[in-house]
């Protein structure tokens, strides 16, 4: 029976690390794309160094958060920084219909992969280009992780109590790195769809900082106007009544009809409509693995293979695109084409 | 120009869902679509748009999320949608899309598949664990602002109804906002479920250094890796940062009381531009919080055009530059 996701038959180059980037394809993977993640033996993603790696074993392949995060994925382990490595990358973008890419700006350039030459070179291609700022504008080189950005965005300066401080979700959520993923699969959908009419490409420029802002729109609406947005606590602008309290010892979120305990991670972990839903799934193996944020009624809603060890597909991608077994071999022995990193893990 | 969704018949059905995140979730990932070219019909029910009486209220009495929320939408007085078999998609709660003839359906519920217990945005962020990352010093919990809960099932809602329209299949599909909330909040559960509740409980009194820091005019965000702490330390200069109770990520997990007490001096010192300057210069991301009067001026959104001269701000994706390039044909004065 013939595939009938709705991403069958795309190809996707993924350059995308730790969640902003590489969540976002593996979201296309969820909707059936075939996704191909390239790292470099010296630009592991860094999701791949974690507590407790040992560097006597094959620690690259075993960080959970990154098996989790990029299961299902095939694996090439390219080097974009020499020539020849940018010679081959050019070469599987010409069968690719998407690239999603979250470098610091600048470093796609410095690999002769700049998004105007790609745009030239392969007019059919969707770039997603996902970073913290967008391609331009004074802060364009400004560094920041998600929860940098719930302070630059106005997350921050409206979230928190109305006489303290104001908070960020911190290293465990980094918000705009989580919602970004949900937005720029579907604008890399939308994309394809309109090549689908005109057999264009294009090239997104997808900023998590506007994302944020975005998401806070009828508040910008609010204060152009006039009305001086603030911290409400735990109220709500159309309840002030809702609240978080403490009762023996736990906290109770309430609002009208409903009155809900805070979860943390254990309590999550355990609940019965957790367990049910579909936010972490297994992998064939078992193996906890990044869940689907929708389901379709018509596809069983499943994780249909694990996570793939550095390079493991190397040779088959590159031989598919027509790459001889010579030319494989050489990139090989130059250490260009690789199943290890050149470094032991990050301590 | 093409845009993605031009000629793409969808059904809103936020006027009519019975809970306030279902209507405002569709509402996001309508909107969305409409932006992309889609043709979107909202239509109301005979009482009114509940929408009017959500705020916050402009000075004229109009509701600024409806303002935000509702652009774009085509008038859908004339056309008897009930009986409407044209759509290529409809979107709404579960009791309005089941009754609805579209090619592509997406029903919005609380736990998946249409169970719908009564629930509100700050019930889905207690329950999925968002809430729990949230803390103030003394320990209690705080909603995300605005209605995020709800706009990132929206966005689920937009990338799955997206490749619904694209792919042209008839489906049902489902969006529960408590799964969104609980796979914006995964590697809480995730940390749990991988190495278990004591690796959890670590990572929970190690997590809290990322925080803000009262600066002289305001907050910043305090954000590192263990990897930016020797530049960090550096910065702020104090010699009590060189103990070796502050050598490790672990160390200065056990320590963080006195971490903060001592770097909170520094960061109390001086302006918000001051400590990001220095951050910065030293490519540690630490950043100012800055506040939506802030945003309307700012620099960066300026030169990106990112808010109308009303605040309204633009769906962020340029296409090859341009913002939504298929409504002018000039594209780019349409930033």
């Amino acid at each position: 029976m013939a595939d009938t996701a709705p991403l069958a038959g795309i190809r996707v180059i993924d350059l995308g690390w730790l969640t902003a980037g590489a969540a976002s394809s593996t979201l296309l993977l969820d909707l059936g794309a075939e996704v191909i993640k390239i790292e470099g033996p010296g630009a592991l993603d860094p999701f791949r160094d974690w507590t407790g790696a040992d560097g006597g074993t094959d620690w690259w392949n075993r960080s959970p958060f990154y098996n989790f995060t990029n299961r299902g994925k095939r694996s090439v382990c390219l080097d974009l920084k020499d020539p020849r490595g940018q010679a081959v990358i050019l070469r599987l973008l010409e069968s690719a219909d998407v690239l999603v890419e979250n470098f610091r700006r600048g470093i796609l350039d410095d690999f002769g992969l700049s998004p105007r030459l790609l745009r030239e070179k392969f007019p059919r291609l969707i770039i997603a280009s996902i970073s913290s700022q967008g391609m331009d504008g004074p802060d364009r080189d400004m560094v920041s992780f998600g929860s940098t950005l719930e302070a630059t965005g106005g997350l921050a300066a409206l979230t928190g109590p109305s006489d303290g401080e104001a908070l960020i979700t911190g290293r465990n959520i980094n918000y705009p790195d989580q919602v970004v993923c949900l937005f720029a699969s579907g604008a890399i959908v939308s994309a394809l769809a309109r090549r689908d009419q005109t057999g264009e490409g294009a090239h997104l420029d997808l900023s998590q900082r506007e994302l944020t802002s975005f998401l806070l729109g009828e508040e910008l609406i609010a204060e152009a106007a006039g009305l001086a947005s603030k911290r409400m606590a735990n109220a709500s602008v159309d309840d002030l009544e809702e609240m978080v309290v403490q009762q023996d010892g736990k906290w109770l979120a309430c609002s009208i009809n409903c009155e809900v305990p805070v979860r943390d991670g254990t309590a999550l972990a355990a609940s019965p409509e957790f367990n049910a839903g579909t936010a972490i799934l297994h992998d064939p193996d078992g193996t906890p693995a990044k869940g689907i944020p929708f389901r379709f009624a018509s596809r069983p809603l499943k994780i249909l293979s694990g996570c793939a060890e550095l390079g493991a597909d190397n040779l088959d991608v590159l031989t598919k695109a027509d790459l001889s077994l010579e030319e494989i071999a050489a990139l090989q022995d130059n250490g260009i084409l690789a199943k290890a990193p050149r470094r032991g893990p990050a301590r | 120009m093409t845009a993605p969704f031009q000629g793409k018949r969808v059904l809103d059905l936020s006027a009519f869902a019975k809970q306030k995140p279902h209507a405002i979730a569709t509402a996001m990932a309508s909107k969305i679509l409409a932006s992309l070219g889609a043709e979107v019909h909202r239509p109301l029910p005979p009482q009114g748009d509940p929408f009017d009486d959500w705020g916050p209220f402009l000075p004229d009495g109009q509701s600024a999320l409806a303002r935000f929320l509702l652009v774009g939408r085509t008038d859908s007085a004339a056309i008897a949608w009930q009986n409407d078999a044209n759509f290529d998609a409809a979107i709404g709660d579960t009791a309005c899309v089941m009754n609805i003839q579209a090619r592509f359906r997406l029903r919005i519920s609380v736990f998946g598949t249409g169970e719908d217990p009564p629930m509100t945005e700050l019930g889905l962020l207690a329950l999925s664990g968002v809430l729990d990352a949230v803390r103030a010093k003394d320990g209690t919990p705080y909603r995300l602002a605005g209605h995020q809960a709800a706009y990132a099932a929206g966005l689920a809602a937009f990338t799955t109804v997206a490749a619904g329209l694209r792919s042209r299949c008839v489906d049902l599909a489902d969006v529960s906002l408590f799964d969104v909330n609980c796979w914006l909040n995964w590697k809480a559960a995730a940390t749990v479920v991988l190495f278990g509740s004591a690796a959890a409980q670590r990572d929970r009194e190690q997590r809290s250094d990322w925080r803000t820091m009262q600066a002289r005019d305001g907050y910043v965000a305090l954000v590192y890796m263990n990897k930016d702490w020797p530049a960090l330390r550096d910065l702020i200069g104090d010699p009590r940062l060189l103990e070796p109770r502050f050598a490790t990520q672990k160390s200065r997990g056990e320590h963080m009381q006195d971490l903060n007490m001592i770097m909170s001096e520094w960061f109390a010192q001086r302006t918000r531009s001051e400590i990001t300057a220095a951050a910065q210069a030293r490519r540690i991301p630490i950043g100012p919080v800055l506040s939506p009067s802030e945003l309307l001026q700012n620099p960066q959104y300026k030169a990106r055009r990112f808010m109308m001269p009303d605040g309204t701000p633009r769906i962020p994706i340029l296409w090859d530059g341009v913002a939504e390039p298929w409504k002018t044909a000039e594209g780019a004065l349409n930033g």
